[in-house]
């Protein structure tokens, strides 16, 4: 028998750790990566700080895209909303700017995001109730009545029609003589993953990709401080995938869409500084660190070595974040507020750029105002208060998270190299992997829950019989009838002799492959709606009915 | 004589695209010995009740999380009737406010499970409701 | 399970063409009840189509497609059904996937990919679990072919995973079969495909818009061209495009062609393993050159038995399959 002493510390401590009885609930991510009980520097072989994690704000990126992160400036707290008319959320737009929120975040209803007008028979019950109606320039001129466009940042999360409303905005701008050069903002305009998770796409991938890389031409020659695209992971995880899944996809979303606008004859230092990311929150604390630093290192070296970039501003990887839908339960919701709390630290601590938080109340209805204000107080109590801004990337160094980001990075590399043997991402989409994996994953997860292997408190554990309910905010139905008339009045007073010719414009330009964005915009001028243009451009494209297999 | 699988419809209507939910069910369902039909997104109260039909379906799921419930729920258990299918269960998935429960259970759906309802759950259910046939003849 | 009464009310239903009893009909059809009712439901079909004056195999073709999973045998029949519709025919779909040999569950996604308008009373698709997995077609589906004729439309079609096991029962139900294969990455397409060629009366290279469609429809066309695969008859060989829309009219034309066909003209697969074994020894006869005729004096004055010379000519067979493309014989030796 040997004693203590003869004894090495790690082998006490790998024989008491042997002998310890675990809890029932294996330690795995909420992805479930297996975790090791413990990382040490033997965790790390190799490691080198220079390479692999730098300084901050220079290459590779791991530990920050800015030198001083949160001690020069907080990220921006960017609230979505939207809904009702475009009146109801301009004054919620304002409501959120009184309140200390410092950037607009559009959301918009789903027939909006369709592409159909308020007054298709599609829309019947749907007009204004997740977001907000735009069919006309009309509607886009009263959503941001009001607000300085060239001092507010604005986000309009929209995909298929995106270089409508895009065109849409720039008339906007343009009729209240507003500078193009000066507006800031950000559009969504990602059209791939709605084919990999979200289902909001209208025409065939080849010709969708095509309008996103037309935006980012455009945009990139006369909107410069606009982000064109944001490339986004956040739909691929509340479709159910890992976090590796949701790195690799969303990475291998964005080396298309570069690849694409390097086609059109840009150079990539043109425009790849204007890519921006949006990455999920979930409740893993440390694997979602890992992954949005595995992101910048992956975008830094492969734009730098296989694309060639050589501005610093290429290499970076600037990132919104919000908080992850999908963890939100309906039992016991206030403890929602925890959950955003907790995931809201994690898109910190891993350096986002700008946070939505998501409300308590979202899993049974659009957020109520009490809601909304207690979501934004979450991230105020995180940047003020807590300390987490003091120093720049404080876990950085640490054996576990510097573990865990290496493996992640490795683990995409070989989904990268897994979509390069499907026959790259468009044929992947074809073919179903990307649904096929994302939904596997999603059942396995759900089994997992079911099965009491991962413990949602208040649902599976720690229930409640009686639940109390909480407030929530119901949408007038009378939104969709006064947004119809408007719509109707609008289409009886234009020019229909202008409006055939503006249509006419925009299928020659989509059968002739020039830019679709100044046709656009003559459009929108003469009160061409989103529906139409859409229709239009179907016309040349398609419809799509989605991936074969699912 | 075993009973044969119990066969259930599964769609999604309206515009919403967010299948997370009803993928996950229907390869639950399936894992437990049903035979679920999915019909995908986008269907109509119409196209829905046209696939009931030719299916022979036992039960209909539908999954909404565009909150456009109230309109197009009582639409279905509408033509359902109409056509002569009200012996088919509807349940009814998604984001529905609890005060919107009651109403749907009115109207004739059979139950309502919000996000994240285990599988067992619902397998529970179906398996313990009893299978109603058909009436004899439609006028 | 229904009472006699409801079984009764059930078939005079179908009888008026109300489209629930069909459905229900199918559905008793699919658990085995009540076939005997069925059966003489679906017998009155062929006596009602002679008296309007029809060929009774002429009513309503139908047609098997089927390909291994992914190939796109979904998105093609919806293609079909579209084609059909403009030209105003009306059509029924079987779609048949496997069921879980464990739990007896399954995903049943294949209507997904076809178009069908609530409006349209011309178009029927039923999905159907087959059990003992892939390849097999479920049981009865001849009465529910039945069935779906005596309806009266005018078109059927089966969609199947594979032919392997179940080929024999897709020839007996169906009038054509049509394989699917897609473009291979690959360099040669699997040898074990050359068993799923055999069935076939038409072979479709899907998603002719992807690269090597030229590639596989030469293989597709050498394999055919096989001692033995060849036969009496033609098999089309056709590229189509569902994506791009194309071939879909020119496979049309060549089903309703092939439809028209006299049974007898088709070879059944068995007969064709027959001439391909014949093929195969004898080409090995040949190749043994003088040592064919020691052989066949020795045989016949009884110094060699049956079985041993049956023996060296099948390892003389047996060489020649190293090399199966090399292996082709010169026309004079067949």
């Amino acid at each position: 028998m040997s004693t203590a002493t003869e004894r090495s510390a790690k082998e006490r401590w790998e024989q008491e750790v042997a002998q310890a009885k675990p809890r029932p609930q294996p330690p795995t991510t909420v992805s479930g990566v297996p975790i090791e009980p413990l990382y040490t520097p033997e965790s790390l072989p190799d490691f080198d700080y220079e390479t692999e994690l730098g300084y901050p704000g220079q290459y590779p990126f791991t530990r920050g895209v800015h030198a001083t992160m949160y001690r020069g400036r907080l990220w921006t707290m960017r609230q979505f909303a939207g809904f009702g008319t475009p009146r109801q959320t301009n004054q919620r737009f304002k409501f959120l700017l009184e309140k200390g929120q410092t950037g607009l975040s559009t959301a918009f209803d789903l027939p909006t995001l369709m592409g159909l007008d308020s007054d298709d028979p599609r829309a019947v019950g749907e007009v204004g109730r997740l977001g907000v109606a735009v069919s006309t320039l009309d509607d886009i001129r009263q959503l941001y009545d009001g607000i300085d466009l060239e001092q507010v940042s604005v986000s309009m999360t929209i995909n298929a029609p995106a270089i409508v409303i895009m065109a849409f905005y720039l008339a906007n701008a343009q009729n209240r003589g507003l500078d193009w050069q000066k507006l800031r903002g950000t559009i969504q305009n990602d059209i791939l993953k709605e084919f990999h998770a979200q289902n909001e796409f209208v025409f065939p991938p080849e010709p969708h990709v095509r309008l996103v890389i037309d935006v980012i031409e455009f945009c990139t020659r006369h909107v410069p401080q606009w982000n064109p695209v944001s490339i986004s992971g956040y739909h691929i995880r509340e479709a159910g995938s890992t976090a590796v899944q949701e790195l690799a996809f969303t990475l291998a979303d964005g080396f298309h869409y570069v690849e694409q606008t390097m086609a059109r004859g840009l150079a990539v230092d043109d425009f790849a500084g204007r890519l921006s990311f949006f990455f999920n929150a979930h409740n893993d604390i440390f694997e979602e660190v890992a992954k949005y630093r595995a992101a910048r290192l992956l975008w830094a070296e492969t734009m730098r070595h296989t694309y060639g970039a050589s501005k610093e501003a290429s290499w970076k990887l600037r990132f919104h974040c919000q908080t992850a839908g999908c963890s939100l339960q309906d039992k016991q919701p206030e403890v929602n507020l925890i959950r955003v709390a907790y995931q809201a630290l994690a898109g910190v601590l891993g350096g986002c750029q700008s946070l939505h938080t998501n409300s308590m109340d979202e899993t049974l209805a659009l957020p109520t105002e009490h809601a909304v204000t207690l979501a934004l107080r979450t991230q105020q109590v995180l940047a003020y208060e807590t300390g987490v801004t003091n120093t720049v990337d404080p876990l950085g160094g640490s054996y576990f998270v510097e573990a865990l980001t290496r493996q992640m990075a490795e683990e995409a590399r070989r989904y990268f190299d897994r979509i390069q043997q499907e026959g790259g991402v468009i044929a992947g989409i074809e073919s179903g992997f990307f649904r096929r994996e994302i939904a596997e994953a999603a059942y396995a997860y759900q089994r997992d829950v079911d099965a009491g292997r991962k413990i949602i408190v208040g649902v599976n554990a720690f229930t409640e019989a009686e639940e109390k309910p909480i407030e929530i905010l119901v949408i007038d139905d009378t939104v969709e009838k006064e947004q119809i008339a408007a719509l109707r009045a609008i289409k009886t007073a234009r020019s229909q002799e202008e409006v055939r010719r503006h249509l006419d414009a925009i299928r020659r330009a989509a059968e002739s492959g020039e830019n679709l964005m100044p046709v656009l915009i003559e459009a929108a001028r003469a009160r061409v709606t989103v529906g139409e243009a859409m229709n239009a451009m179907a016309d040349v494209f398609g419809r799509y009915e989605g991936a074969a297999k699912w | 004589m075993t009973t044969p699988p119990i066969r259930i419809v599964l769609a999604k209507i309206g515009l919403d695209g967010h299948d997370r939910g009803i993928k996950v069910v229907a390869r639950g369902l399936r894992d437990a010995g049903f035979h679920v039909i999915y019909a995908g997104l986008w269907q109509t109260p119409e196209s829905v009740v046209r696939t009931v039909a030719d299916e022979d379906a036992d039960w209909l799921g539908l999954s909404i999380l565009s909150g456009a419930h109230m309109t197009l729920v009582p639409r279905v258990l509408h033509l359902l009737r109409t056509a002569g299918l009200e012996h088919v269960g509807v349940i009814v998935g998604g984001i529905i406010p609890e005060s919107d429960v009651p109403k749907l259970l009115d109207m004739g759906v059979a139950r309502v499970f919000g996000p994240g309802t285990p599988i067992p759950e619902i397998v529970d259910f179906l398996r313990s409701s009893p299978r109603r046939t058909p009436t004899p003849s439609v006028s | 399970m229904e009472t006699p009464r409801e079984i009764l009310e059930l078939v005079e239903r179908f009888r008026k063409r109300d489209r629930h009893a069909l459905s229900r009909l199918l559905s008793l059809t699919a658990r085995g009840e009540h076939l005997d009712v069925v059966r003489r439901l679906v017998q009155e079909h062929p006596a009602q189509a002679r008296k309007d004056g029809q060929h009774p195999e002429r009513v309503a073709p139908v047609v098997a497609v089927t390909g291994s999973p992914g190939v796109g045998k979904s998105t093609l029949v919806g293609r079909l059904i579209e084609a059909l519709r403009q030209e105003g025919r009306s059509v029924a779909v079987l779609a048949c996937d496997p069921q879980s040999p464990l739990t007896g569950g399954a995903l049943l996604g294949d209507r997904l990919r076809m178009p069908s308008r609530p409006d349209d009373e011309q178009v029927f698709i039923r999905s159907l679990a087959t059990p003992g997995g892939r390849g097999a077609i479920p049981e009865h589906i001849d009465l529910m072919v039945g069935l779906l004729k005596g309806f009266g439309f005018e078109w059927v079609i089966l969609e199947t995973v594979g032919a392997g096991q179940g080929e024999t029962a897709v020839h007996h139900v169906a009038d054509v079969v049509v394989l699917l294969v897609q473009p291979e990455a690959g360099d040669d397409i699997q040898w074990e495909k050359a068993g799923l060629l055999e069935v076939a009366d038409v072979i479709v290279v899907h998603k002719a818009d992807l690269p090597g469609a030229d590639r596989t429809e030469a293989q597709i066309r050498a394999m055919l061209n096989l001692p033995g695969l060849s036969g009496p008859r033609e098999v089309p060989v056709l590229r189509v495009s569902s994506a791009r829309q194309e071939g879909i009219q020119e496979l049309l034309r060549v089903l309703e062609e092939r439809v028209r066909q006299p049974r007898g003209l088709r070879v059944s697969a068995k007969s064709r393993l027959r001439a391909l074994v014949q093929d195969r020894i004898q080409q090995a006869i040949e190749s043994m050159g003088s040592r064919a005729e020691e052989l066949a004096q020795q045989w016949q004055e009884g110094g060699l038995s049956d079985d041993q010379v049956l023996r060296e000519v099948l390892a003389a067979a047996e060489k020649s399959l190293s090399a199966p493309f090399a292996a082709r014989p010169d026309e004079s030796a067949r």
